[in-house]
């Protein structure tokens, strides 16, 4: 045998067992192709509960107060002054700072107690009101960040500075794939009804910071390129494209053979996996083999190529073919202004997509092994922005505690967590914070934050960051 | 603690030296090397240099520390040197009770029996401390004698050689001449030689043969470019503000700059000088002030609702983040909240450096709408010649000339032109679509839908895009839809059409139009399927507000109706496609009125068109000139040019050359350090918190630096960096360098030198190139040729088995570097190959081709001032302008780039990652970038090589190799056997033979061209190809 394929078949094998020896399962080319990456990962560390996310990013920071976070008592409180002492020293956004009064909106919809322990949905969301035995809601969530760009930046990094790994890129960096035509991490983006653009969003939120770039988060798109570059260039016939490839495969082979080149027999692999995409995303992002109640079951949208029901309806078609981590970005939860136009059709687009994909996790069995976490980056004020009951007036945005559900991945099902004051303003009991919330992530996984780090400038970095985080064990099953 | 101390040092380097090169080989225990980074991996956490994490009052990471008596018992100490028995430190590391073990196995860094061992045996031997090796100075050591002195070209062989020669290992031979041109080109130049530059080095028969190739690359002024693109990561440029907005900002005279200081081997202490703190020199110049962009690179953030002072810190913080990478080589980023847990920076320490950037005359929110954020400085760039503008001039006095000549296709242009008007108005019908909704999302006012289907704006926004969902009650249309009209209605009682102030009252102007259709309803216009335009024209013809104006998303322009008032106004839109009615049960127009000053319209109403337009963009003179066929021919021409397709190549090359000119010869935008008239004082901010200032600072370095005067300026920080004995900053920046041309460090954590940085491999050769650096007067030049002069540069890359399984990273370079082309380096070559290279040095960032819609799905398009939220597409020569140039949007960065590693540019970026994934290929593959490159290249072989040397000459044109038989047969082969496929079938030959902007430039062998094609993109995904061996 040619040496350099031997000093190759050697040392995959040798990380395919040693992976092998932890449990993670079959890495295959994924093994081939990225030795380094089987080599420092660290994790499982335990009997994972869940080996997938689905995370429904909402951003933006949905209204809490509207939606989840209600208390009866906030009907009489409507149109009073909000106490300095529930506002306390808080920090408020250049937004409403110069605001000389800080009046309560009571929500302008109403709310329900849903499923068998009785916690309150909005009218809003009757999609989702009807999933509430299936889902956890955390009602005290925390952040420290009151603008989106940190605040966006600090759940999806852990970090509200510039330049950490993703949550998705720590579990593809963590994990590695378990499917060898698909990324192991892929974003979908949709834009809002209620607001339009919504607020940006940025490579960085998916990116890998200082792990390796091939864990970022792999964008895909609606339309003939759902990932960038995938079509060949026109009046090139799948044949055409496989003979060529096939003597680059020679020509490559035989120059790594010549000069001792594993990073070029990497390649080789790299360019077959190219190809199989080619086919593997198309039929992926083809929805024609699903049935009309599918359709029916995530809503008219869901026929629509880009929308946030499309998107739910993908990230199914993704779990099953072993994608890791699926993140949809659905824009437009800004409601500075004009709540009460924007809020109505915000949930429109979201909530019959966003329960139907938990009950469809569910029928197909699913749901045990896939987490699905529905929230954005903060919540959003009790107070209103802008003039008491003026058509423009908003809420502004709210870091002290803000609402976000899960379901599935041993995550417990029917279940309400943490309490917030009158003006669910600030947490009374059980606060999460949002590095709680991502120590818990990882730990469905079966990682423990602690011990998945990377050595960068000298700091070992991981997901949680310097502060203690800790596994919110009180929602696990 | 004292780390630095000057008349101790002879002794400690030579030790150290031996040490470092003997470490395998040796029993004899380092401190630094060896011992160093056991403590600051396993012990330093609750041992180190953080005071608030410290554990029982121990430090183990000063020398007093670590010989210091016990706290609960002082007669007997941490270390007693020579005796591990009575050494408390062992105890505990060697303790089988696991209350007593050290590290605790909380802490989850148990030591390994080896490390154990080690820190034994040091303890046994003496256990000598010093201080940490990056911060004793460098000087210039001795040569290593080595063995196989006739392999050695120089002083760098002499260290390396003498390491391989104590690891048993063999350098390699000197790697063939097509090879090192190859490779010295793309090292220096980040451009491949041509076949001619290959072929005339391999015929070069003087002995000193490669030292001419060496200084004939060294004085390209493509070796500035190469430099930059390397600099550029570090100063995080990019060509938008970053943060969330991410509107566009004009930074590139700084990158002029720095092109023209490496083309003109300006020394690096001067270099870096310029950039620290030029503003502050005596007497400065323009230029030396457009030098401190440098520290204005980092993100600017102007979105609504940040706290102005909470930004400031931001700046100044990466500010401090950037100079210590770079610079020092430290990590200074974690003292911003805390004292370094494994550095011994102090908070203190970060603030002080801090001090020194924090008295910029700058806002906390500023930046937006395109406007550079203050300070800033219009000027001329530094790249600008004579003989360009010379020669752009005369460039464009050609091209304007053939706009007065007839050109051959004009009559195609006039008949289009005629049918279009004899066409106009044909089974015209205008069905009016009812309005259901109307949003404009970041905007407290809106416009609300009347009764009868159309939509009023009572209270317009500055500016605003409005969302208009309309349902498409026509009963009586059965034919296909062929576009939209929009009717604007004069106010019933003002008369006037819109609420513009400013330039344009009583007006408005739509910058842009969206439409999606589709049989659902949807609020917004999804960019992901927007339907496109085929036309559009409008009521009122205005040559500063043309109909067309709505197809460029841009705000700087638009269509606006004159006079606005009186009778109604509208704007067509035409489909590229007709709409099947069944697919067509809903639309959504998005009309953006971006141009400010609220011009935005009072009252419009959207109709369905059957049929064709009526309308038409030419004015009435032309009209008739064409109709009528007698016609001014001179007025037609001149149309000709200023609208025909086929006349667009030409008015791309003018438009871009008079930009050009315009660079070349007038002052330009770019951001600039200066100091506030009263310094602002800075404030140790408690865990970094800028509302939580303590105690004031005034600006200074750590004490374990070396010393600096009191009341230091900015520019006393730079010229203190670059002061020959400073012990870091050559060091960092050789060691920079020579991860550039090695493609791994000495310091492999190249942006970090402190105590969890990596050592370097060979501490002697660090000192050397260092030392000599620091003679030379910062001669960078001199120092990369020296480098590349030497044996092991010079070695070939080949690796055998044995070799990859006992250095498989090539740390101690038994053979040469190889490794994968950076991203720019990949895109600039195939440029470069093909022929389509536009080699113009500077100027404003160039936006190639990238997929739609990238920008705008994450932007605040349509809702912001901010520039740079719609890409729109540069023409002509924009698109063939080496990678550097291209537009660096950070929170969408150019795509191509970003798969093959290049960093977003939002912080600054010492080493990039070097991947090999399947999303590579398909760049490679299928961006229309490459695509077009193949078919160019393939049409520059088939109309410059002779057909028998053609695959020769097309293997050695990317490869810089001959080809062997079998690839040449295997070429060959592919070659005929394309052409079969394509002469099968010509219209797959002429597609793939249209993928790009570039003239097609076909031959008359479609079939040939199109195999060609197929061949050249084959050579350009070979993994050599995108190698440098």
């Amino acid at each position: 045998m040619n040496p350099l394929l031997a000093y190759e078949r050697t040392i995959t094998r040798r990380t395919f067992l040693g992976q092998s020896a932890r449990g993670i399962g079959r890495m295959g080319l994924a093994a081939l192709l990225f030795p380094d990456l089987t080599k420092r990962s660290s994790g499982p560390h335990f009997a994972p509960k869940a080996r997938r996310i689905i995370y429904l990013f909402q951003s933006g920071g949905p209204s809490h107060v509207d939606l989840f976070d209600y208390k009866p008592r906030q009907r009489d409180l409507h149109a009073t002054e909000l106490p300095n002492s529930v506002r306390g020293d808080q920090r408020v956004t250049g937004m409403t700072v110069n605001q000389a009064s800080f009046p309560v909106v009571a929500p302008n919809w109403p709310m329900r107690r849903c499923g068998k322990h009785g916690t309150w949905i909005s009218d809003l969301l009757p999609h989702t009101q009807t999933i509430a035995d299936d889902i956890c809601i955390v009602k005290s969530m925390v952040t420290e960040a009151i603008n989106h760009d940190p605040a966006i930046t600090f759940i999806n990094t852990g970090s509200q500075q510039i330049g950490h790994a993703s949550l998705g890129a720590w579990l593809s960096y963590g994990l590695g794939s378990e499917n060898e035509n698909l990324p192991a991490y892929v974003v979908l983006l949709s834009q809002g009804s209620g607001k339009n653009p919504g607020q940006p969003i940025f490579a960085r939120l998916w990116g890998s910071g200082y792990l390796p770039s091939r864990h970022q988060g792999v964008l895909l798109r609606p339309g003939v390129n759902p990932v960038l570059y995938l079509k060949d260039p026109p009046g090139i016939t799948r044949g055409q494209r496989r003979r060529m490839l096939d003597d680059l495969a020679a020509m490559n082979q035989k120059k790594a053979e010549d000069v001792g080149s594993p990073e070029t027999l990497a390649r080789i692999s790299a360019y077959e996996m190219a190809y199989r995409m080619q086919t593997a995303v198309p039929d992926l992002t083809d929805f024609s083999d699903e049935p009309e109640e599918v359709f029916d079951l995530y809503g008219p949208q869901s026929r629509r190529a880009g929308s946030y029901a499309a998107n739910c309806l993908l990230a199914r078609r993704m779990i099953e073919r072993g994608v890791r981590f699926v993140q949809l970005f659905h824009r437009g939860w800004d409601q500075h202004i004009a709540l009460q136009k924007q809020l109505p059709s915000q949930c429109l687009d979201v909530d019959q997509a966003s329960a139907a994909l938990v009950k469809d996790l569910k029928r197909r069995g699913l749901l045990e092994e896939t987490l699905v976490v529905w929230g954005g980056e903060f919540g959003r004020t009790i107070y209103s922005q802008g003039a008491l009951g003026h058509p423009s007036s908003g809420r502004d945005h709210h870091g002290r505690c803000f609402s976000l559900w899960m379901a599935g991945g041993g995550i417990r099902p029917g279940f309400e967590y943490g309490l917030t004051d009158d003006y669910s303003y600030n947490v009374l009991e059980n606060p999460v914070h949002i590095r709680d919330l991502n120590a818990t992530l990882l730990h469905q996984l079966g990682i423990d934050h602690n011990r998945l780090t990377v050595k960068f400038r000298g700091l070992d970095h991981k997901l949680t960051g310097v502060e203690e985080a800790h596994v919110v064990r009180d929602i696990l099953l | 603690m004292v780390l630095w101390g000057h008349r101790t040092l002879g002794p400690l380097l030579l030790t150290l030296v031996t040490a470092g090169c003997l470490r395998d080989a040796s029993p004899v225990v380092d401190y630094n090397y060896d011992v160093q980074p056991i403590l600051a991996d396993n012990c330093y956490a609750c041992h180190g240099p953080d005071p608030e994490s410290r554990e029982a009052e121990l430090s183990l990471h000063t020398e007093a520390g670590l010989y210091a008596s016990l706290r609960d018992d002082t007669t007997r100490h941490v270390i007693v040197p020579g005796n591990p028995g009575a050494s408390e430190f062992v105890r505990r590391i060697t303790d089988k009770r696991p209350q007593e073990r050290m590290p605790p196995p909380e802490a989850q860094h148990a030591l390994t029996d080896s490390e154990i061992q080690t820190l034994t045996r040091w303890v046994a031997q003496g256990a000598e401390w010093k201080p940490h090796w990056s911060l004793i100075p460098q000087k210039l050591p001795d040569l290593p004698r080595v063995r196989q002195r006739k392999w050695v070209q120089n002083e760098i062989d002499h260290f390396i050689l003498a390491r391989l020669e104590r690891d048993g290992l063999e350098p390699a031979e000197e790697a063939d001449r097509r090879t090192l041109i190859r490779r010295l080109h793309l090292d220096l130049t980040g451009l491949p030689p041509s076949v001619e530059d290959v072929r005339a080095f391999v015929a070069d028969s003087r002995p000193d043969a490669y030292e001419h190739l060496v200084d004939r690359i060294l004085a390209s002024p493509h070796f500035g470019e190469r430099m930059a693109v390397h600099w550029l990561d570090l100063a995080r440029y990019a060509d938008t503000n970053g943060y969330s907005i991410d509107g566009g900002r004009h930074m590139w005279l700084w990158r002029d700059w720095v092109i023209h200081a490496f083309n003109i081997n300006k020394p690096f202490d001067e270099f870096v000088i310029e950039q620290l703190a030029g503003d502050l020199l005596p007497d400065a110049t323009d230029a030396q002030h457009m030098a401190t962009g440098f520290h204005r690179n980092h993100m600017i953030t102007h979105e609504g609702g940040t706290i102005p002072e909470e930004n400031l810190v931001n700046y100044v913080a990466d500010r401090v983040k950037t100079t210590g990478e770079v610079f020092l080589g430290l990590t200074f980023a974690c003292a911003q909240c805390h004292d370094h847990k494994y550095d011994p920076i102090t908070q203190r320490d970060y603030y002080r450096l801090f001090a020194f950037f924090n008295s910029v005359p700058e806002r906390g929110l500023d930046g937006d709408g395109g406007v550079n954020s203050v300070p800033r400085l219009e000027t001329l760039s530094p790249l600008a010649t004579e003989a360009e503008i010379e020669q752009v001039k005369a460039d464009l006095a050609m091209l304007r000339a053939e706009t007065g000549r007839a050109d051959s296709t004009q009559g195609n242009w006039e008949e289009r032109e005629r049918s279009l008007l004899n066409l106009r108005g044909q089974n015209l019908q205008l069905h009016p679509l009812q309005a259901t909704k109307v949003t404009t999302p970041n905007s407290g006012y809106t416009g609300e839908v009347q009764p009868d289907g159309s939509v009023r704006i009572d209270e317009p926004a500055y500016f605003a895009a409005y969302n208009v969902s309309l349902l498409n009650v026509a009963e009586d249309l059965d034919a296909a839809i062929t576009g939209l009209r929009v009717v604007f209605y004069p106010h019933d009682v003002s008369g006037a059409l819109g609420h513009g102030d400013g330039d344009l009252p009583e007006s408005f102007v739509v910058t842009s139009v969206h439409v999606r259709a589709g049989a659902l309803p949807a609020d917004q216009v999804d960019f992901h399927s927007t339907l496109g335009l085929a036309r559009v024209t409008a009521s009122h013809i205005h040559p500063d507000y043309a109909a067309e104006n709505v197809l460029d998303d841009r705000r700087h322009n638009g269509w606006s109706p004159h006079p606005a008032r009186g009778a109604p106004a509208h704007l067509t839109l035409t489909f590229d496609e007709p709409l099947d009615v069944r697919e067509a049960s809903y639309f959504t127009v998005m009309l953006n009125f971006g141009a400010g000053n609220r011009q935005v319209a009072k009252h419009f109403r959207v109709l369905a068109m059957e049929g064709i337009d009526d309308g038409t963009t030419l004015p009435s003179e032309v009209q008739h000139a064409l109709v009528n066929g007698s016609g001014d021919s001179d007025l037609l021409r001149q149309v000709f040019y200023e609208r025909a397709e086929e006349a667009a190549p030409l008015r791309h090359a003018i438009a871009n050359l008079e930009e050009r000119l315009r660079v070349l010869t007038e002052p330009h935008p770019t951001m600039v350090m200066a100091v506030t008239d009263v310094p602002r004082p800075t404030r140790i901010l408690y865990r970094g918190q800028y509302d939580q200032p303590i105690d004031s600072v005034s600006p200074g370095v750590p004490s374990w630096l070396p010393p600096m005067q009191e009341d230091a300026t900015r520019l006393d920080l730079a010229e203190w960096l670059m002061h020959p004995s400073h012990p870091l900053t050559a060091r960092v920046t050789v060691n920079r360098f020579w991860q550039m041309l090695f493609g791994r460090g000495l310091v492999t954590t190249a942006a970090d030198f402190g105590a969890r940085g990596s050592l370097p491999t060979h501490p002697a050769l660090l000192d050397w190139l260092a030392a000599t650096f620091v003679e030379t007067g910062f001669d960078t030049k001199a120092l990369l040729k020296t480098m590349v002069m030497s044996a092991t540069y010079r070695q070939s890359s080949r690796a055998t088995p044995d070799l990859l399984t006992r250095d498989p990273q090539n740390a101690l370079l038994a053979r040469g570097p190889r490794f994968r082309l950076q991203a720019e380096f990949i895109r600039d070559q195939a440029l470069a190959v093909s022929g389509l290279l536009v080699r113009r040095l500077g100027g404003p960032s160039v936006r190639p081709y990238q997929p739609t819609g990238l920008w705008k799905e994450v932007s605040h398009y349509g809702s912001t001032p901010a520039t740079a939220q719609t890409f729109v597409q540069d023409h002509g020569e924009k698109l063939y302008r080496r990678s550097l140039y291209t537009y660096w949007k950070r929170t969408a960065p150019p795509p191509g780039m970003m798969v093959f590693d290049a960093p977003t540019r939002e912080v600054c970026t010492v080493q990039r990652e070097n991947t090999n994934t399947p999303l590579q290929a398909l760049v490679l593959l299928n961006d229309p970038q490459f695509v077009e490159a193949s078919r160019a290249f393939a049409a520059r072989l088939l109309s410059t090589v002779p057909e028998t040397e053609r695959v020769v000459y097309a293997f050695e044109a990317v490869t810089g190799r001959e080809p062997d038989r079998e690839d040449r047969q295997r070429l060959e082969i592919r070659l005929a056997e394309e052409m079969r496929v394509f002469e099968a079938d010509p219209a797959r030959a002429r597609a793939i033979l249209s993928v790009g902007a570039s003239s097609p430039a076909l031959s008359a062998d479609l079939p040939t061209h199109a195999a060609w094609t197929v061949v050249a993109s084959l050579l350009f995904n070979l993994s050599e190809t995108i190698t440098r061996n």
